[in-house]
C-alpha cells in the first residue's frame, strides 16, 4: 500500500485558490477514478473535482467554506501495489472461458 | 557527471537472505529489483527517461531507485525520445551503459532514427571500436485499456535492424533474469516488457536462472506447438490447459528472445509436435508470425502435418481500449487457430 496526495490543481487560467462547497466522499471511502470527490467553487464557476485515480481516502483536507490554494493538499489516498499507472488500467485476471472446443482425429503416422 | 560514480551501496546489500529461496514478486517488482542489482553491480550503468527518476516511473519500476543511487545515476528527461536515446549514443561512447526507458511502445517512434541509424550499427560502423551497450526498456503491447499510441507492438520493427538484440519476458521470472542479462550485455537490447503482465505475481528464484539463451519451452505437450512471446504467453497457457480438456496436448514455446531468434528451437519443438501456430498480437502482414511460419516450414517442410497458422492482430492501427478485447487474439481465435492445424488434410 502506497498514500498518495492530491493537491488541488489550477482550475482556469490564472486561478490561485478555490472555496469547498461540499465534499461529495468521506475518509474511509473507497472511490473509483472519475468519481466526483468534491464541489468547489473559484471566482469564475463552481466544478467538481473528478478523482485522478482510485484507492481509499484517507484524509480531506478542509470542510466546506474552507479555501484551499492551488497547490495545496486536497486529499490523501491509500492505494494498493497492483494500482494501475497513470495511464491504463490493471487487467483483471478472469477464469478462462471458452466457445471453441476442440475435435481431432490423431493418427500418429 | 563523474567518470568514477560509485553505488551508495555496498556490494552486497542486494542480495540478503532472501536470495537463496524463490521470491513472489509481482513484474514491477522484479524488473525493479533487477535494475536496483544491474546498477549496483556496474557503476558505469544509468537510469533516465521521463518521470523514471522522482516518480518512479508511470509503472513504478523505477520505484525508489533514484533514492538510492542519486540523480546522478537515476534521472528524468525533457519529453523528447529522440533526446533520450540521442543521449544514449554518447553515454555508449563515452563508456557507460545507459538504461533509457522509453514510456509507451508508441512513443519510441520518435527515436527511430537513433535506434536504426546509430546505436543498431555504431559497433559495425566504428569495426567493434565503438560497442553500444544500450538496454532500451520499452513497456510495449496492448490490453491495459490505454488510449492510442500505448499499445503498439513494435518488434517487428525491431527485429528487421541489423545489430539490436530484442526481448520480452513472460513472466516475473523471465523478467528479472533476462533483465539482468541485458543490462550486462556489451549490445544494444531492446527489452519489451509486456505491460499487461505488470502486476501478475508469480514466483522469482534470483539464484536459480536456468537457460537464457533461446526459446524456453514453457508447457511440454506432443500434438502442437503453440509459439508466443511476452503477454501471449500467458494466455497460451491457458488455452493449453483448455485444449488438454479435449485431449491436445499442446506445448508452449515462450520465443524470449525475438532477435536473435531461436531457429533451432521452434524447429525442434515442430518437428516433435509435427504442427505449429504462431500467436502475436501485431498486425499479422509482415508480423513476426510471418518469418516464424517460414522458418519451421523451411526446416521442418517435410514433417509438418499442415502449414503453420498465425493467430495475430488484425492489419488496422491498434484500437483503442473499448475495442482492443476485438483485436488481441483471444482464447477462442487461438483454439480456432489450433483446430484448423488439427483438421488439416495434406491432398
Amino acid at each position: 500500500m502506497a498514500e498518495l496526495s492530491f493537491p488541488l490543481p489550477d482550475l482556469g487560467e490564472g486561478l490561485i485558490e478555490a472555496t469547498i462547497l461540499e465534499w461529495l466522499v468521506a475518509e474511509g471511502d473507497q472511490v473509483e477514478r472519475n468519481q466526483p470527490l468534491v464541489e468547489v467553487e473559484t471566482t469564475k464557476s463552481a466544478v467538481e473535482l473528478p478523482s485522478p485515480q482510485a484507492g481509499t481516502v484517507v484524509k480531506v483536507h478542509g470542510e466546506a467554506g474552507s479555501v484551499i490554494a492551488v497547490g495545496d493538499p486536497l486529499i490523501v489516498f491509500e492505494v494498493p501495489d497492483d494500482t494501475a499507472g497513470i495511464v491504463g488500467t490493471v487487467p483483471a485476471e478472469k477464469a478462462p472461458a471458452r466457445r471453441v472446443r476442440l475435435s481431432a482425429v490423431l493418427d500418429d503416422d | 557527471m563523474s567518470e568514477t560514480l560509485s553505488s551508495p551501496l555496498s556490494p552486497a546489500a542486494g542480495d540478503g537472505p532472501a536470495a537463496s529461496a524463490p521470491l513472489t514478486l509481482s513484474m514491477q517488482g522484479a524488473l525493479n529489483r533487477a535494475l536496483g542489482e544491474v546498477l549496483e553491480d556496474n557503476p558505469k550503468a544509468l537510469i533516465f527517461g521521463e518521470d523514471v527518476g522522482r516518480l518512479g516511473g508511470v509503472f513504478r519500476i523505477t520505484d525508489g531507485l533514484q533514492a538510492r543511487f542519486g540523480a546522478e545515476r537515476v534521472f528524468d528527461t525533457p519529453l523528447a525520445e529522440s533526446g533520450i536515446l540521442g543521449m544514449s549514443v554518447g553515454l555508449a561512447m563515452a563508456g557507460f551503459h545507459p538504461i533509457p526507458e522509453v514510456q509507451f511502445d508508441g512513443f519510441a517512434y520518435p527515436a527511430v532514427n537513433q535506434i536504426v541509424s546509430q546505436i543498431g550499427r555504431m559497433n559495425y560502423r566504428s569495426r567493434g571500436a565503438l560497442p553500444m551497450p544500450v538496454t532500451l526498456r520499452v513497456p510495449s503491447f496492448g490490453g491495459i485499456r490505454a488510449p492510442e499510441l500505448h499499445g503498439e507492438s513494435l518488434e517487428s520493427l525491431f527485429v528487421h535492424v541489423p545489430g539490436l538484440k530484442v526481448v520480452s519476458p513472460a513472466d516475473p521470472h523471465q523478467a528479472y533474469h533476462l533483465l539482468r542479462l541485458a543490462g550486462s550485455m556489451p549490445d544494444p537490447v531492446i527489452f519489451m516488457e509486456p505491460k499487461a503482465r505488470y502486476w501478475q505475481k508469480g514466483p522469482v528464484d534470483p539464484a536459480d536462472a536456468g537457460a537464457l539463451e533461446g526459446a524456453r519451452i514453457a508447457r511440454p505437450g506432443r500434438h502442437l506447438t503453440l509459439i508466443a512471446w511476452g503477454a501471449m504467453v500467458a494466455r497460451c497457457l491457458q488455452v493449453a490447459e483448455l485444449a488438454a480438456e479435449d485431449g491436445i496436448e499442446v506445448e508452449v514455446l515462450d520465443l524470449r528472445w525475438l532477435s536473435p531468434i531461436d531457429a533451432d528451437g521452434l524447429a525442434e519443438s515442430a518437428s516433435r509436435t509435427r504442427r505449429a501456430v504462431v500467436v502475436h498480437e501485431a498486425p499479422r502482414s509482415s508480423g513476426l508470425g510471418a518469418e516464424i511460419a517460414a522458418l519451421v516450414t523451411e526446416r521442418c517442410f517435410n514433417t509438418l502435418k499442415a502449414p503453420v497458422e498465425r493467430v495475430t492482430g488484425f492489419d488496422v492501427p491498434y484500437p483503442s481500449g473499448d475495442l482492443e478485447d476485438e483485436y488481441i487474439p483471444n482464447i477462442d481465435r487461438i483454439l480456432f487457430g489450433i483446430q484448423r492445424v488439427l483438421e488439416h488434410r495434406r491432398g
